[in-house]
C-alpha cells in the first residue's frame, strides 16, 4: 500500500507537470479565458421628443416641419468612471456609433470598485482626430478605413463627430425633399458628457453593470438655451467661421439622459 | 500484465491524450483548406496609404491558387458556348470595365447595368451595383452561371474543368486544383476561391498620384488645383452653407486608405423615380434606399468609361455637367448633392481641373501587368 501510494504520488506530480507544461507550450491563446476584473454594458438607444423612434420615420420638429433622419452616427472617445478617489478611469477608448442598427450597446472590462460619474466625449479628441491615417488601423477599429466608412473627412480636418442627416418638408403635408445635413466635427466641435449618478454604482468582479443612455435627437434642434430652424439652418460641414457645427454640439450635449437598467 | 507498469502507461496514454486535445483545442488553425495542402503562400504587399487587407481565412493567397484563378478568369470554357470568360466583359484596355453601358452575355441579351472595373476590389466590402454580395468568392458565382451572361449552370461548367484533365491539348485543371487546394475534385467553391485569390492581387497603387503621394513626382498645376477642388466643399457658399466652389467629391470619393470610395450606397441624383432599377432597395425591400448605388472608385476612370451604373455618361465631362447641375431631387438623393441650391456651380476652367486630377489616377502599369492579362 505504501509502495502504491509513493508510485501513485510520484505519478500525479508526473501527469501535473506534464499537464503544466502542456499549459505552458500548447494553448497560449488561452489568455482570453483570463477573468475580468468586471464589466460595464451601456445601451445606447435614439429617441425623439423622449419617445422610442426609428431611423427612417417621418416625425416633427420643433417647428412643426416633418422631419425623417436617415443617418445618425456619432464618434465616443472616451468613456469613463469616476471613482470614489475621483479618478477618472476609462472603460473604453473609442466606438462609433449608429443608430440607424439596433442594439447599440457595448461592453467594457473595468476595474471592481465603486463609481459615482460617468463622462463620454461626443467626437474624438484631437490628438486622434486630426494627422491620423486610417490606414493605420487594424480594419476593425473604428477609427480604420472600413471601420470609418464616411466619417473620415481628410488628413487635415480629421473625422465627423456627428453625422446627423435627413429629409424634411417645410410644411405638413409636402413631400420630404428638402435635404438635412449636419456634419460636426473639427477639434473645436468634442465635447465632454458628464452625468453624476445619483447612487453610486458597485462594479464586481466577473460581474456586469449596466445602464443606458439615450440620445434625444429632437433635442438637437431645441434646448435651453438655443434652437435651430432647420429650414434656415439645413445644412453644415463644420467650415471654418461658421458656427452652427458648434450650437449642435451644445444642444447636443444636453440630449443625452441616463438610465439605470 | 502486472499492476506495477500500469500507473506510467496511463500517465504516458493521459498526456498523449491532453496533447492531442490540448492542440485541437487551442489550434487556432482549423485546417480548412486543408492543412497538407502544399500550395505556396503569397504574401501581398500592402501599398503605402493602403489598409490592410481582409483576406478569407478559408482562402489565403497562395502562388498556384492566383494562377489557377488568373486560368478560370480567363478561361472561356466556363461559358454556355465556350465564346465567353470574365475577361471578355472586364479589358484590361478599359481598365477592366466594360466600355459598353451594358455587357452583351452569350444568348445576345444584355444585362441591366454597367460592368464594374476591377480594381482594388480586396479592399471592397460589397459587390455588385446594389452591394447584393458581401464576398468575392459569393460575387463569382453569379455571372457563370446567370442566363444573361455566360449561361453555364455551375454543376457543368465544374464537369468542363474536370474533363479538360482528360485531353491534353487542354488545361489540365484537375492537377491545377490539386496544386492549389490539394484536391483534384472540381467544385464552385474551389473555382470561386481561386479566382477570388487573383482578384484580390489586383492591385492599382501606381498612378500619378500615388506616385505624387509618395513624393516620386509632381502634380501640374491644374492636377493640384484639381485635386484641391476634389477636397473642397461644393457649392456657392451664399447660397449653399459651407459652400467653397469646389467639386464635393471627397466625402463619397473618399481619399481614405487611397481607396477613393468609401463602398457605401448613396442616390446621386441622376433620377427622380427609380421604376427601372432600385439599386439598393431591390436587396433590402427598403424603400429609404430607392436609387441608392455603391459608389464606384475613382481609380482609373479615366479609363472606365462609360459612367454610372447605367453607363449613361459618355464622357468625364457629361458626368462633372451631371453633378455641376446638382441632379434630381427625390426623396432618397443624398444630401451631399446640391438639387436645391443650383448644384456645384463650377465654370469651365474649374471643371477641366477636377478632371486633370482624374486623369492621375489612371494606372497604366495596372492595366498592362503582364500578371493579369490573359494566359491562354
Amino acid at each position: 500500500m505504501k509502495n502504491l501510494f509513493t508510485f501513485t504520488v510520484r505519478h500525479v506530480q508526473a501527469l501535473a507537470m506534464a499537464l503544466a507544461l502542456f499549459t505552458f507550450v500548447s494553448c497560449d491563446n488561452n489568455r482570453e479565458e483570463e477573468v475580468l476584473p468586471g464589466s460595464v454594458r451601456i445601451e445606447f438607444n435614439h429617441k425623439w421628443n423622449g419617445e422610442e423612434s426609428g431611423i427612417g420615420e417621418v416625425l416633427n420638429d420643433h417647428l412643426n416641419h416633418p422631419v425623417r433622419l436617415d443617418n445618425l452616427q456619432m464618434y465616443i472617445s472616451p468613456i469613463e468612471l469616476r471613482n470614489e478617489r475621483g479618478e477618472w478611469i476609462e472603460v473604453l477608448d473609442v466606438a462609433l456609433l449608429d443608430f440607424a442598427i439596433d442594439g447599440q450597446r457595448m461592453t467594457a472590462s473595468a476595474e471592481s470598485g465603486t463609481y459615482n460619474a460617468l463622462r463620454f466625449g461626443m467626437g474624438l479628441p484631437p490628438e486622434i482626430n486630426t494627422n491620423i491615417d486610417p490606414a493605420s488601423y487594424a480594419n476593425e477599429h473604428p477609427l480604420s478605413v472600413p471601420g470609418s466608412a464616411g466619417m473620415f473627412w481628410t488628413w487635415s480636418s480629421g473625422y465627423v463627430f456627428v453625422k446627423y442627416e435627413g429629409k424634411f418638408a417645410t410644411e405638413i403635408g409636402n413631400q420630404l425633399l428638402e435635404p438635412l445635413s449636419y456634419h460636426c466635427g473639427t477639434d473645436e466641435s468634442y465635447r465632454m458628457v458628464t452625468f453624476d449618478f445619483e447612487e453610486n454604482i458597485v462594479i464586481q468582479s466577473e460581474e456586469i453593470s449596466a445602464f443606458g443612455l439615450d440620445f434625444d435627437a429632437a433635442a438637437t434642434l431645441i434646448g435651453p438655451e438655443d434652437s435651430i430652424d432647420i429650414v434656415q439652418d439645413p445644412v453644415t460641414h463644420s467650415a471654418q467661421g461658421t458656427i452652427l457645427a458648434a450650437r449642435l454640439m451644445d444642444l447636443m450635449d444636453d440630449a443625452w439622459t441616463l438610465n439605470p437598467l | 500484465m502486472s499492476m506495477c507498469c500500469r500507473p506510467p502507461q496511463i500517465a504516458l496514454f493521459l498526456f498523449l491524450t491532453l496533447c492531442l486535445i490540448g492542440c485541437k483545442g487551442c489550434n487556432p488553425d482549423t485546417c480548412d483548406p486543408p492543412c497538407d495542402t502544399i500550395a505556396t503562400p503569397y504574401t501581398l504587399e500592402i501599398p503605402p496609404f493602403f489598409p490592410p487587407m481582409d483576406i478569407p481565412e478559408d482562402n489565403p493567397l497562395t502562388e498556384e491558387g492566383i494562377e489557377l484563378g488568373r486560368l478560370l478568369f480567363w478561361e472561356k470554357a466556363l461559358s454556355a458556348d465556350g465564346s465567353m470568360s470574365c475577361g471578355s466583359c472586364h479589358l484590361p484596355s478599359a481598365g477592366f470595365a466594360d466600355p459598353n453601358p451594358y455587357s452583351t452575355g452569350i444568348t445576345g441579351a444584355q444585362g441591366i447595368r454597367n460592368a464594374m472595373a476591377i480594381v482594388n476590389l480586396g479592399w471592397a466590402s460589397a459587390y455588385f451595383w446594389d452591394g447584393r454580395s458581401t464576398s468575392l468568392e459569393e460575387q463569382i458565382l453569379e455571372p457563370v452561371s446567370h442566363p444573361d451572361e455566360m449561361a453555364l449552370p455551375w454543376n457543368e461548367a465544374v464537369q468542363k474543368l474536370q474533363n479538360m484533365g482528360t485531353n491534353e491539348n487542354d488545361i489540365d485543371y484537375p492537377s491545377r486544383f490539386n496544386l492549389a487546394f490539394a484536391t483534384t475534385e472540381i467544385t464552385p467553391d474551389l473555382v470561386t476561391k481561386a479566382i477570388a485569390q487573383f482578384l484580390r492581387i489586383m492591385v492599382s497603387a501606381d498612378s500619378k498620384f500615388d506616385q505624387w503621394r509618395r513624393g516620386e513626382t509632381s502634380l501640374t498645376d491644374d492636377e493640384f488645383a484639381g485635386y484641391q477642388m476634389f477636397l473642397l466643399e461644393g457649392g456657392d457658399p451664399e447660397i449653399t452653407p459651407g459652400g467653397q466652389f469646389g467639386g464635393d467629391c471627397f466625402h463619397c470619393h473618399s481619399e481614405a486608405g487611397l481607396q477613393f470610395s468609401d463602398y457605401l450606397f448613396r442616390n446621386n441624383g441622376l433620377d427622380s423615380t427609380f421604376t427601372n432599377d432600385a439599386g439598393l432597395a431591390g436587396v433590402t425591400g427598403n424603400s429609404l434606399d430607392s436609387g441608392r448605388f455603391k459608389t464606384p472608385t475613382l481609380r482609373n476612370i479615366a479609363l472606365t468609361a462609360p459612367y454610372m451604373h447605367d453607363g449613361r455618361f459618355q464622357t468625364l465631362e457629361e458626368v462633372i455637367d451631371h453633378y455641376n447641375s446638382g441632379g434630381l431631387p427625390s426623396t432618397t438623393v443624398d444630401p451631399f448633392m446640391k438639387y436645391n441650391t443650383g448644384g456645384l456651380m463650377l465654370s469651365e476652367a474649374q471643371k477641366a481641373r477636377l478632371i486633370a486630377f482624374m486623369h492621375t489616377l489612371t494606372d497604366t502599369a495596372f492595366i498592362a501587368d503582364p500578371r493579369f492579362q490573359d494566359p491562354h
